[in-house]
């Protein structure tokens, strides 16, 4: 059995609230300030923990999706160069690294973006457009939801 | 090495600085103890007798290490304000540069004035400067009570008041006659109409590049779009680079502007590009679904009242080509540089820095919104 990470978290809120931050001298601004950034990003990163390993597999998910949206898109030897290097990030996204798969899919989209630019076909140009604002929509939703206990967002 | 992409010259050097500044060891904030020893080395130099003494931290902001600090001479007590640049900061300047402008729009509009200025860290660890303190606040004591957005709220009451210097400061800075004035380092675009919108364009696509930025589909639609639709610049006029509320201070029982800060963005270019970063969603408030730019004004009646003063006319196509580069733009800053500040641990607010990045997904869909659009013509 090892300690539970919610009540190791909590432990560190509250040394810094109760402990650390009353033993601050009101003229150590920055102390201060970024102990109550800690406390903020402690707290809301305790909360998501549980549900970051589903949010990360679902944001490669939504990753893969686009990329297959994508797949109609045609064009020249470098779209074609794009689309092919796009399907192999596709193939290769198991799931074992999520972020990393992620990662190599959103790099072979930005590829795709480019090299449709470049020498893709009218129609396609349109497509691609439409798919990435489409794809992207939800996608910026879900993110904006999920980063929205940081205050900043009035979603 | 040097980046062999056209922008202006001293941001190419200000990408070597940070491309550099990466090999450095990591660097913490200083304290005000060392604080007060650098300056009293470096006031026993510039001005022998002189005694420096209250060293406190300023707290907020997202870019520079500032200080007060008072400097005793004859009797004579005067505050004043060093800022210093962290290693590697969120927004990447030149603190010398800054220092020229700030000489050139004295008594152009309120502006902070420079007392001494160390560009290449000859003496302060970081390029600094010395400033002498302006009275006023950049948000008012009950900015608490925000409606909504990221933006400060002012109330009723202080946008009155505000909203009117706010923006003929704006025009005054536009109308500024940068041609008749010693502009040191601050280079024209004026080689075809397109160079000024390319010069932006190229040095943020570079440091999204240099600080290894996560793309993403829509950033990599908005980069293309950027790329294939600059717009044309028949205007060149000085542009501040930063405007809006949060950015100035003002005395908060009269509502006066005492001076315009932030001024290290500031550029030869289109004036187009100030209004679409006024104008951004997230530097507003918006009440009873009502947006309002810097809580001042609402769009449509922001770019009227801007056309009145000016005498310009707004483009509608440029301003949307820079509503989208200033989304884009944003996006970097949070996205790219803070956290290459943070993971590098060359900043003194590596916290504050991975903070502000969870505002992303604001960006990316603001530019979901902005591409979206027919575009004006």
């Amino acid at each position: 059995m090892t300690p539970n990470t919610h009540e190791r978290i909590n432990s560190v809120v509250r040394a810094l609230s109760e402990v650390v931050l009353p033993h601050l001298p009101p003229e150590a601004s920055l102390a201060q300030e970024q102990v109550h950034l800690c406390i903020g990003h402690l707290k809301i990163l305790g909360a998501q923990l549980d549900a970051i390993p589903g949010y990360e597999r679902e944001e490669l998910d939504d990753a893969i999706a686009i990329a297959k949206a994508l797949s109609g898109i045609s064009g020249g030897s470098e779209t074609q160069a794009a689309q092919t290097a796009l399907a192999a990030s596709v193939d290769a996204a198991d799931g074992s690294d999520v972020r990393a798969q992620r990662q190599a899919i959103n790099i072979a989209v930005e590829t795709l973006v480019h090299a449709t630019s470049a020498d893709g076909d009218e129609q396609s140009k349109t497509a691609l457009t439409a798919i990435i604002l489409e794809y992207e929509h939800a996608r910026a939703q879900k993110d904006r939801a999920w980063f929205a206990p940081f205050g900043f967002d009035t979603l | 090495m040097t980046t062999t992409v056209e922008m202006e010259s001293i941001y190419k050097k200000i990408l070597d600085r940070r491309t550099a500044n990466r090999d450095l060891p990591p660097y913490r904030a200083a304290l005000s103890s060392e604080i007060t020893d650098l300056l009293a080395g470096f006031f026993k130099k510039e001005k022998p007798g002189a005694t420096v003494s209250g060293v406190r931290r300023v707290g907020g902001g997202a870019s520079k290490e500032q200080f007060f600090f008072t400097l005793s001479e004859a009797g004579q007590d005067e505050q004043y304000l060093l800022r210093m640049d962290p290693r590697i900061a969120i927004t990447e300047t030149d603190r010398e540069r800054e220092h020229i402008l700030l000489q050139a729009m004295d008594g152009v509009v309120p502006v902070p004035k420079t007392a001494w200025v160390d560009p290449n860290a000859e003496f302060f660890p970081q390029s600094a400067a010395i400033m002498h303190v302006v009275d006023g606040v950049t948000k008012p004591s009950d900015a608490g009570v925000k409606v909504t957005g990221l933006g400060t709220w002012l109330g009723e009451d202080l946008r009155a008041k505000l909203r009117d210097q706010f923006l003929d400061y704006l025009v005054a800075i536009h109308a500024f006659d940068w041609r008749s004035a010693n502009l040191p380092t601050f280079e024209a675009p004026d080689a075809d109409p397109k160079q000024a919108a390319r010069w932006s364009f190229n040095y943020w696509r570079e440091i999204w590049r240099l600080d290894e930025g996560e793309t993403r589909p829509i950033m990599a639609l908005a980069e293309q779009w950027l790329a294939n639709n600059m717009p044309d610049c028949d205007d060149l006029c000085l542009t501040h680079g930063d405007y809006r509320t949060g950015n100035y201070l003002f005395e908060e029982d009269t509502g006066r502007i005492t001076a315009l800060l932030d001024w290290e963005l500031a550029r030869i270019g289109d004036f187009h590009e100030d209004l679409g970063w006024v104008l951004m969603q997230i530097f507003g408030t918006i009440e009873n679904g009502t947006f309002r730019a810097s809580d001042l004004f609402e769009r449509e009646e922001f770019i009227r009242e801007y056309e009145k003063r000016s005498g310009r006319t707004v483009n509608r196509k440029t301003l949307h080509y820079y509503d989208i580069l200033s989304s884009w733009k944003a996006y970097i800053i949070v996205g790219a540089n803070g956290p290459a500040a943070a993971r590098s641990q060359h900043n003194h607010q590596d916290v504050l820095l991975t903070f502000l990045s969870t505002t992303i997904p604001m960006f990316a869909d603001d530019l979901v919104r902005l591409l979206g659009q027919e575009e004006p013509q």
